[in-house]
């Protein structure tokens, strides 16, 4: 079943005077559950294509649709309130509020949600537990090494149980040692809670974990490869 | 919800302490110029009130030439004196009391000297109703006479008590006799029944300075006074008055007797007016009023220049925070929730000046009425209303998050890719 459908998509950049296609023409659909990555060289769109597809951002021309409601017709805060229901972000620089503790980094997506304290605390714990990261709890950022970092958010990107886990380059930033126990728990994670996940990657390693790769040159998907993970 | 915005405010003004205190310096120095320039404003003018109505009391009000009171004072063409018939102003109704001074030049002559000789000229010749003494205390203040003498007692006529300079002048002492001239050559002899004691020497009391310092002091050291029936002896119906205290019956209307008397003597050709408790209360109010809202005036500029303070550490933060308040809107953040986040951070740091500006306003006060009573003898009155410090502490939240709003605008419009991206 199509959970994110793209058709004729393009997206258009205005840099000064000039305007940059980032994409053009983008025709695209991930199934719920898939396990997707998008790779690519640099300014091939996949960023672009990460914000279309994670309501971060509209298309200039074409269809984009998640669970059959078009993206353009949503208003602002419906959008906002789709991201923070259906959709986790998991980031290359971890982007954790250096002055939140992680468990309050795990709470943040949950606050703005009306969720009650309690329950909040208690999720949060619960989901940096499932990361590895229970003695880490009351620790800040700054005090939590690049992968334990990385943990915290992807525990955040699970706080409000979202249909739909975007990871964007999240082992960038990571040794490879670090970075293979991330895209391992990223891949349990997403099998069992029964997430779809779609990592944006230039690492082979990170798109070794897919089910299906799908790659871009200028803005277009050049190839589809499906693995059997 | 709220409640953990203002954590996470808090947490963000925590984590930049240095630039938050000194963000909250600027506006913990303009809430300090203003609580302690109202406060000390106030203060005056509770303990100006006292002072006036521990020397005018409520029931009394004064009679000064027409014009030299009140907002046409200076309007020119006021003369200094006045005429005025004592005893038809004593049968007024609602008058109890009334007391006048009225002053003229005279010439006196002192006590022969053994050799025969004696000191003479032209000297102020001061007229005192002897209710003065015994009735309007806080007015006249403590005149005292040297050891040995004494002021005047009803009944008194043929009496003097000279300035302490005039005594010396004159070589007179008390019981010797001095001799004073009036119009049409009127002359009485005087026995003199006291000499002032220097004004140096008189202990100023506070709240009873009233008119013994015009009284003995300066000018007057030279003045011979005499009973006001003893003027009238020698100069005869009085156009020399130069002012009257009246106080009134007891559960009379003291404007309204006030009104009376100064219809009446009008009609009678004095060219007075009246002044109650509540005109000079009234005018003191106008002033001091006038000069506090002028101080706060100049201590809001201090404050606007706290909260351009507050307003540049936001539009810091915001920028700094870019990618922050991408992260929060893509986590789920509406613009609103944004919004309101910079709105507390700025609102707090408003709000803690002001309690730390309030506390230290009040101190400053506090010590400006300790100086003033130090060096002025005056106990002046610190004046802490809690509705001075809650509209403070509200005012100063408001302060802030007001400055705080611009940019807390502009981090709640920031587009989410936009702000991701932001290095």
């Amino acid at each position: 079943m199509s959970l994110l459908n793209l058709k004729d998509v393009t997206k258009d950049y205005k840099l000064g005077k000039t305007v940059v296609r980032a994409l053009r023409g983008l025709d695209l659909d991930i199934n719920k559950g898939e396990i997707v990555a998008i790779m690519g060289p640099s300014g091939s769109g996949k960023s672009t294509l990460m914000h279309i597809l994670g309501c971060l951002d509209t298309p200039t021309s074409g269809e984009a649709s998640i669970e059959e409601s078009q993206i353009r017709t949503l208003s602002e805060s419906q959008l906002v309130a789709l991201r923070g229901r259906k959709i986790g972000f998991v980031f290359q620089t971890f982007n954790l509020m250096q002055t939140l503790s992680a468990q309050q980094n795990v709470e943040l997506p949950m606050i703005f949600q009306g969720t009650k304290k309690k329950d909040r605390a208690q999720r949060a714990v619960e989901l940096l537990t499932k990361v590895g990261l229970a003695d880490r709890v009351h620790h800040r950022p700054n005090e939590l090494s690049g992968g334990e970092r990385q943990r915290v958010a992807i525990a955040r990107a699970l706080a409000n149980d979202p249909e739909i886990l975007f990871a964007d380059e999240p082992t960038g930033n990571l040794d490879s040692e670090s970075g293979g126990t991330i895209l391992e728990l990223l891949k349990r994670l997403s099998e069992e809670e029964g997430k779809t996940l779609i990592i944006v990657t230039h690492d082979p390693d990170a798109a070794a974990i897919a089910e299906r790769i799908i790659r871009l040159r200028d803005g277009r998907v050049v190839e589809e490869e499906v693995r059997n993970a | 919800m709220l409640k953990d915005f203002f954590l996470l405010a808090a947490r963000s003004i925590t984590h930049r302490r240095m630039r938050s205190w000194l963000t909250v310096i600027g506006v913990f120095i303009g809430i300090t110029a203003v609580v302690a320039l109202i406060s000390i404003g106030l203060g005056l003018n509770k303990t100006v009130e006292q002072q006036v109505s521990g020397v005018f009391g409520v029931d009394t009000f004064v009679l000064v030439p027409k014009g030299s009171f009140g907002p046409q004072s200076h309007a020119g063409g006021s003369s200094e004196q006045y005429a005025l018939d004592l005893q038809f102003l004593k049968s007024i109704p609602g008058v109890k009391v009334a007391a006048a001074v009225r002053q003229r030049t005279g010439f006196v002559q002192g006590p022969t000297r053994a050799d025969g000789t004696s000191t003479q000229g032209f000297l102020p010749v001061m007229g005192l109703s002897t209710e003065l003494v015994d009735e309007f205390e806080s007015f006249t203040g403590e005149l005292t006479v040297q050891p040995g003498g004494r002021l005047f007692i009803a009944g008194d006529t043929d009496v003097a008590v000279l300035g302490a300079d005039t005594a010396k002048r004159l070589g007179a002492k008390i019981g010797d006799s001095i001799l004073v001239a009036g119009d049409d050559k009127k002359e009485l002899n005087l026995t003199v029944v006291g000499i002032m004691t220097p004004s140096d020497e008189q202990v100023s009391t506070g709240s009873s300075g009233g008119f013994s310092a015009g009284m003995t002091s300066g000018q007057n050291k030279d003045t011979i006074y005499v009973p006001y029936d003893t003027m009238s002896l020698l100069w005869g119906e009085s156009n020399d008055v130069l002012v009257t205290l009246v106080r009134t019956q007891p559960g009379a209307d003291v404007d309204e007797v006030a009104d009376r008397v100064q219809k009446e003597l009008t009609a009678r050709g004095s060219e007075i007016s009246s002044i109650t408790y509540s005109d000079i209360s009234d005018a003191i109010g106008t002033m001091t009023t006038t000069v506090s809202a002028f101080l706060a005036g100049i201590a809001g500029i201090a404050l606007l220049v706290g909260a351009v303070g507050v307003m540049n550490t936001m539009f810091t933060s915001v920028l700094e925070r870019t990618k922050e308040i991408g992260v929060m809107k893509a986590v789920g953040a509406k613009n609103s929730h944004i919004l309101t986040i910079f709105l507390i951070e700025s609102g707090l740091m408003g709000f803690v000046g002001g309690v730390v500006g309030t506390l230290a306003g009040l101190g400053l006060s506090a010590l400006a009425s300790m100086f003033i009573g130090r060096f002025f003898g005056v106990q002046m009155a610190v004046v802490a209303s809690p509705s001075l410090v809650l509209i403070t502490l509200a005012g100063s939240f408001s302060l802030g998050a007001m400055a705080g709003l611009w940019p807390a605008r502009r981090a709640s419009k920031l587009l989410v890719v936009d702000a991701l991206r932001y290095e």
